[in-house]
């Protein structure tokens, strides 16, 4: 080790240390957990066109009031990669909105902010969404080219202050995380609250957004959450990924559609799926300060 | 009337009152939309055009870059670049554009510190790349991507009339990173062509965007990048990669270019009316550059 090099390592060690003291002050402006949270672990054997009963009929016993609400779905969709399970099943996505019809929303939009992708319309036909969309006349909002509103963040994990955010989920009464249930190599995971990072447009940070992994990924999943909490997780565990995710893992059967009302119990539940510890990721750990509980009632 | 000249209408009933045009369903004016559809309206003397001009120039911050959209921090970001590549086109005063190129001259990828280069090498290295050679990012303090380096190193070439030193190494570096970041199978993702080990799938737009700032007909690399092009964008149904890749073709003169433009006007005729500002604004570049060669990311 040279002299320049032993002394980024120490810049490093104390950066480190400094880091560690600095998560120790409470960083969040509201306490969101709930009294009790509610978990339904569906077992779902492969992608059909049963999901739309499937999903509605899990939904049923949380006994949501979403009638005359604007409901906004915002699944996993990051990149088209043939053969590879990277994006959140699109039949899943439309039996979802099928079944926020049904249970009286005003209206069920779909949105993302592809990570990578700038063409999203070359992205949703390919991985097949606007066929599902298309039919059920189901509104897709690509939220990196969205109307964007300047937004106070309610932590400051990351230090970045505020956000700008798009008008779309901004304007939405009810918001439904669906990731896709995946290991990540940065993270360790991606489930319903890092699925939430894709809410943030690559207009304003980047394709990727890259002015967030800077600031911080688990730093930024939890200002984004504490910000844009999200009221229901759908997540898609049917067929998973681990390995190199959240683009270059495998495919694992799960067979799981996990539904929640706490994003927190929902990625504990989920990280254990995918055998990883959730206290040891960082923002599900941090995040059940704050965010949600550990635990659910599973109904 | 013909579908160059529809188009150019569309885009300009499109346009904002206070000037400019807006991405998607936002009221705001974005920045790289309002330099797309002021390319589409080149030849146009209409006061839509006129208005998008002067939102650039107000908008232009005072360190000579450009923000995201109107009303954004002005802290900076790759618009600066197009905005460069637009005004040249548009024949505005240089003043604003030198400003802009000082500021392009300052900004670099974050792999451009000795810090983070001796990061990648040791630490972080996941992702394949050679942080030797870097060129822009998207946002200041984050790494080098592929279409903010390649739209600076047309803005910098364009703009480097006279043989100035720093930007010839800076787009020499900048086309160097291009080359370094392609995919194995030819043509480029977002940024690094192998991440994990695996190799990433190139995006038809990325690809040629590319391809625009890579214009030697002996380069191996940008050969590669046209020939997955050339197999890839026919059977494309968007119109905006469709329109990014004719004026990818047209710049290499290839032959390719003919049947992208037939398929580009088969979408246009079906889509037009759902087609958004950006995706129509190229075409109507790309239709452009078909009918007399006018071609903003030419270097003369």
């Amino acid at each position: 080790m040279n002299r320049r090099d032993w002394f980024v390592a120490s810049g490093a060690a104390t950066g480190s240390a400094l880091t560690m003291m600095r998560l120790q002050r409470r960083k969040y402006a509201r306490d969101l957990r709930r009294k009790r949270s509610r978990v339904a672990i569906l077992h779902v054997e492969q992608y059909s066109g049963k999901l739309d009963e499937l999903v509605y009929d899990g939904l049923r016993p949380f006994d949501l009031n979403v009638r005359g609400k604007a409901v906004l779905l915002k699944p996993n969709i990051v990149e088209y990669i043939p053969g590879k399970p990277v994006n959140t099943d699109t039949q899943l996505i439309g039996a979802a909105a099928e079944a926020f019809l049904r249970l009286d929303a005003a209206s069920v939009t779909v949105g993302e902010a592809p990570g990578h992708h700038r063409d999203t319309s070359l992205l949703l036909y390919k991985t097949g969404l606007s066929e599902q969309l298309v039919p059920r006349k189901i509104a897709f909002v690509d939220l990196n080219r969205d109307e964007l509103i300047k937004t106070k963040l309610q932590a400051n994990y990351s230090g970045l202050d505020h956000l700008w955010l798009p008008r779309t989920v901004l304007a939405s009464d009810f918001i439904v995380s669906m990731p896709k249930v995946k290991t990540h190599h940065w993270t360790g995971v991606t489930l319903s609250m890092k699925n939430m990072f894709g809410i943030v447009p690559g207009s304003r940070y980047g394709w990727p957004k890259n002015v967030l992994h800077w600031a911080g990924i688990h730093e930024c999943v939890l200002d984004i959450c504490a910000t844009i909490h999200p009221h229901f997780v759908i997540a898609d565990g049917i067929v998973g990924m681990e390995g190199d995710g959240p683009l270059n893992g495998t495919a694992k059967d799960l067979h799981t559609i996990l539904l929640s009302d706490d994003p927190v119990a929902a990625d504990f539940i989920l990280a254990r799926l995918l055998g990883a510890e959730p206290n040891s990721v960082m923002h599900i750990q941090e995040a059940s300060r704050f965010l949600g509980n550990r635990q659910g009632v599973v109904l | 009337m013909g579908t160059l000249e529809r188009i150019q209408v569309e885009i300009e009933n499109r346009s904002l009152t206070g000037g400019g045009w807006a991405s998607g369903n936002s009221r705001r004016a974005g920045i790289e939309t309002t330099c797309y559809a002021l390319m589409a309206l080149h030849d146009r003397r209409s006061i839509t055009r006129a208005r998008g001009i002067d939102l650039l120039f107000r908008t232009q911050n005072a360190d000579g870059s450009w923000p995201a959209f109107v009303g954004d921090d002005p802290d900076g970001c790759w618009t600066t670049a197009l905005v460069a590549i637009a005004l040249r086109f548009l024949g505005a005063p240089t003043a604003p554009i030198e400003k802009s190129i000082r500021w392009l001259l300052g900004n670099k990828g974050r792999e451009g510190h000795w810090f983070w280069k001796w990061k990648f090498r040791t630490v972080d290295r996941a992702v394949q790349f050679n942080p030797d050679k870097y060129g822009w990012p998207w946002f200041p303090d984050t790494v080098s991507w592929v279409i903010p380096t390649a739209f600076s190193v047309i803005a910098l070439e364009q703009f480097t009339l006279c043989c100035r030193t720093e930007p010839m190494n800076r787009i020499q570096l900048g086309k160097d990173m291009l080359r370094d970041r392609s995919c194995p199978q030819g043509g480029w993702n977002a940024g690094n062509g192998i991440v994990f080990e695996s190799a990433l799938i190139p995006h038809i737009d990325t690809t040629a965007i590319a391809l625009l700032a890579l214009t030697d007909a002996r380069d191996a690399v940008a050969s590669e990048g046209l020939n997955w092009l050339r197999r890839t964008c026919m059977d494309c149904p968007s119109a905006y990669s469709l329109a990014w890749s004719a004026i990818a073709f047209t710049m290499h003169q290839d032959p390719a270019f003919t049947d992208c433009i037939e398929n580009l006007n088969d979408r246009l005729s079906t889509r037009n009316a759902g087609a958004n500002i950006e995706a129509l604004s190229l075409a109507a570049i790309a239709l452009k550059s078909a009918e007399d060669n006018e071609n903003p990311f030419v270097v003369i």
